[in-house]
């Protein structure tokens, strides 16, 4: 983990790379912080079947990916009329 | 609100720019993407009028890629400033983990600030979240405009910062205070990150 830290932060520079390292610092220290405390609860909800609204929704957000897009393109619409 | 996921090893955080129309919100989000790397540089979803205003409201993914073995996200969005587009905030709003209120430093522009500040606080209190405590930022922009035309930082504090929020001043246009601005946010809303109940699972 140590070493994808190293190696953003070799690829970046400028601000942003201020902006990725410090993010990186916080992320790390709270991630570490909750871990233990979460672990098993996160491996027991693994062994429950989605419901089927969460079938529905994708879970896995991308870069890019509004999930909520239905829903706003339908009051973009409202709005516009 | 975000939330550290341990199964799909994701973290995701949506934080809205917020504040009255011509504030700068647009031009933060324009910095944070003009000071991409290439390779990281997804697409900016701007949706302006013909007059360049924001029309419905920006939207900026940052993939900050993995850290702590975690894929890590974070939602830039902006709302439309002008009144009429209420709705669009409240949408915007939504799942909101962080909002940096951009203010015009522009004396004559401090009426506008006060009534989107208002507006942002029945927004969130809308959507079933606390105005006292979710993590929030003033930026007080457009700080290069002549001495005479702007109000100083500590009467804008005084003004519009009841709650002694983290503040920066900043020049937008320029890029400056627009990152310090962005960090102090992503701390505040890092600093909140919980884990995932099962339920959330």
């Amino acid at each position: 983990m140590a070493k994808e830290r190293q190696a953003n932060e070799e690829d970046e520079s400028g601000e942003f790379a201020d902006f990725l390292a410090d993010v990186s610092q916080e992320i790390a220290q709270r991630v570490e912080s909750l871990d233990p405390k979460v672990a098993p609860v996160a491996a027991e909800a693994k062994k429950t079947p989605p419901t089927a609204e969460a079938r529905k929704t994708p879970t896995t957000a991308d870069a890019g990916v509004i999930t909520e897009w239905p829903s706003i393109v339908e009051r973009m619409i409202e709005e516009m009329r | 609100m975000s939330v550290v996921n341990y199964g799909t090893r994701e973290i995701t955080c949506k934080i809205v720019y917020y504040g009255p129309g011509r504030s700068g919100k647009t031009t933060n989000l324009q910095h944070v993407y003009s000071q991409l790397p290439e390779e990281r540089k997804g697409k900016m979803v701007s949706l302006a009028t013909e007059t360049d205003r924001t029309l419905f409201f920006d939207f900026l993914p940052l993939d900050l890629g993995t850290i702590s073995g975690f894929a890590t996200r974070f939602q830039l969005y902006t709302v439309p400033g002008q009144v009429y587009y209420a709705a669009t905030r409240r949408l915007v709003l939504q799942g909101v983990d962080g909002v940096v209120f951009v203010a015009d430093s522009q004396a004559r522009q401090m009426a506008e600030n006060i009534e989107s500040l208002q507006d942002l606080h029945a927004n969130l209190a809308e959507e079933g979240l606390d105005p006292r405590t979710i993590p929030l930022v003033m930026q007080y922009n457009k700080r290069d405009l002549p001495a005479a035309e702007i109000r100083p930082i500590e009467e804008l504090d005084e003004t519009l910062n009841f709650r002694g929020v983290p503040h920066f001043s900043a020049t937008a246009v320029t890029g400056g205070g627009v990152f310090e601005t962005l960090r102090s946010i992503a701390s505040l809303v890092l600093s909140r990150l919980s884990a995932p109940t099962a339920k959330e699972s």
